[in-house]
């Protein structure tokens, strides 16, 4: 029967492939879980810990700050040209600014800043996490006193959060500024009509659901990296470019996931 | 001396917390200077500021003489300064007992058992015990005993 045994080999590789899948996620689950218990625990802020998580804000949020800046401003300022004319075109000028708000800081800054750091630190972290595994330095570092995860993975997770957070904070308030320019020009007599707008599009709940969103951003950046990183086999240097692109696409979907989430939240 | 089964063994104890292994094995950490890899050890440990472990490892390397390679990381390191950093990095957290681990694997391009044996001499105050694990068929090359 090669035809049923075709099929048994068939089902057998997928099933292979399905679990290895599941695996990964349930690796990911437990480490992310880890990641938060010990960032919440006190023992692990140490010297050595506090001067990762500056090394990593430093990496990931401060050095890319002018030219991530110059960026999210361009971009702000284009969407909000299109969003602003489209309105006017359609009549519906007074909603241009809260509309902008919108799309832009509640929606496509957050989303933008996680790929940005993702794509940078998030596949540098990867990288970097396989290399330590292939190159058997965790088990030196173990071997040292020093445990691997609280001086470097733990503190890499709440310098990817902050540096996250913190970008898109810089962004939004970038986008506001341009978003006022833009709808009232260079005059300060509309910022009690501003303010009024804004007051209304960041009401409590959307406060509460874009603080988690960037926090779960921040987390998936740098979770999903070492995770994956850790999941590269000792000795076998030519896994860590098949390690780096498990975890960029798993960390691709899982963006989309939070925002397709956020939204669902908002709006359905 | 030992036979591999024996050195596997002998090693083995070394992942009791109060033993330090040096092999060639377990490398320095890539991202880091020499002086980095040995000053994260008390830094991490005892919680010191960065500057005062670095201090301490600082004047490890002079009493060595090898205050040159400080700054270099581990790929420009040449193997005799691989293994002054790996040895440092043991002794900066005072073990009972330090395991070199097959040496020849550590210092393949000279004449390893003196070379140790100097180095283990200028830090004698700072080691309490030190095992050098190794093939049996490399004991003409060390003194006798």
């Amino acid at each position: 029967m090669p035809a049923m045994d075709s099929l048994i080999d068939l089902l057998t590789r997928r099933g292979a492939a399905l679990l290895a899948w599941l695996r990964g996620w349930r690796r990911l689950g437990r480490f992310g879980a880890t990641a938060i218990v010990e960032a919440l625990t006190p023992a692990t802020y140490n010297s050595a810990t506090r001067s990762v998580v500056q090394k990593q804000i430093y990496f990931t949020a401060w050095q890319i700050l002018p030219g991530f800046t110059l960026f999210a401003a361009v971009l702000s300022y284009v969407l909000i040209q299109i969003v602003v004319d489209t309105a006017r075109d359609y009549g519906l000028a007074q909603h241009a600014l809260e509309m902008s708000v919108r799309i832009l800081v509640l929606e496509i800054l957050p989303l933008l800043t996680a790929l940005f750091v993702g794509l940078r630190s998030g596949a540098a972290i990867n990288t970097e996490v396989a290399l330590m595994i292939v190159h058997n330095e965790m088990k030196a570092l173990e071997e040292t006193g020093v445990d691997p995860m609280r001086f470097e993975f733990i503190p890499r997770v709440i310098g990817g959060v902050i540096s996250v957070v913190a970008l898109t904070a810089v962004a939004s308030a970038l986008a506001l500024v341009l978003a006022y320019v833009a709808v009232y020009g260079f005059q300060f007599f509309s910022l009690p009509e501003f303010n009024r707008v804004v007051g209304n599009v960041f009401d409590p709940p959307a406060i509460a659901l874009l603080w988690a969103k960037v926090f779960a951003f921040g987390l998936a950046v740098t979770v999903i990296p070492i995770s994956e990183g850790l999941a590269a086999p000792a000795d076998k240097l030519f896994f860590v470019p098949i390690s780096v692109l498990r975890g960029m696409v798993r960390l691709f979907f899982v963006l989309m996931l939070v925002e397709v989430i956020s939204l669902a939240l908002k709006y359905i | 001396m030992a036979d591999d089964a024996a050195r596997r063994t002998a090693i083995a104890a070394a992942h009791d917390a109060d033993i330090s292994l040096i092999s060639d094995e377990l490398p320095l950490r890539a991202n880091l200077s020499v002086l980095e890899n040995i000053a994260i050890v008390p830094q991490y440990r005892e919680n010191l500021a960065y500057e005062v472990a670095a201090d301490q490892a600082w004047a490890l390397l002079v009493r060595l003489g090898r205050t040159d390679c400080a700054f270099k990381r581990d790929p420009d390191l040449t193997s005799e300064e691989r293994f002054v950093a790996k040895l440092l990095r043991a002794v900066i957290r005072a073990p009972s007992i330090i395991i070199i681990d097959r040496p020849a694997l550590l210092l393949p391009d000279c004449h390893y058992p003196p070379r140790v044996q100097a180095t283990l001499d200028a830090l004698d105050d700072k080691i309490n015990e030190c095992w050098i694990v190794d093939y049996p068929w490399n004991e003409p090359l060390y003194a006798p005993r």
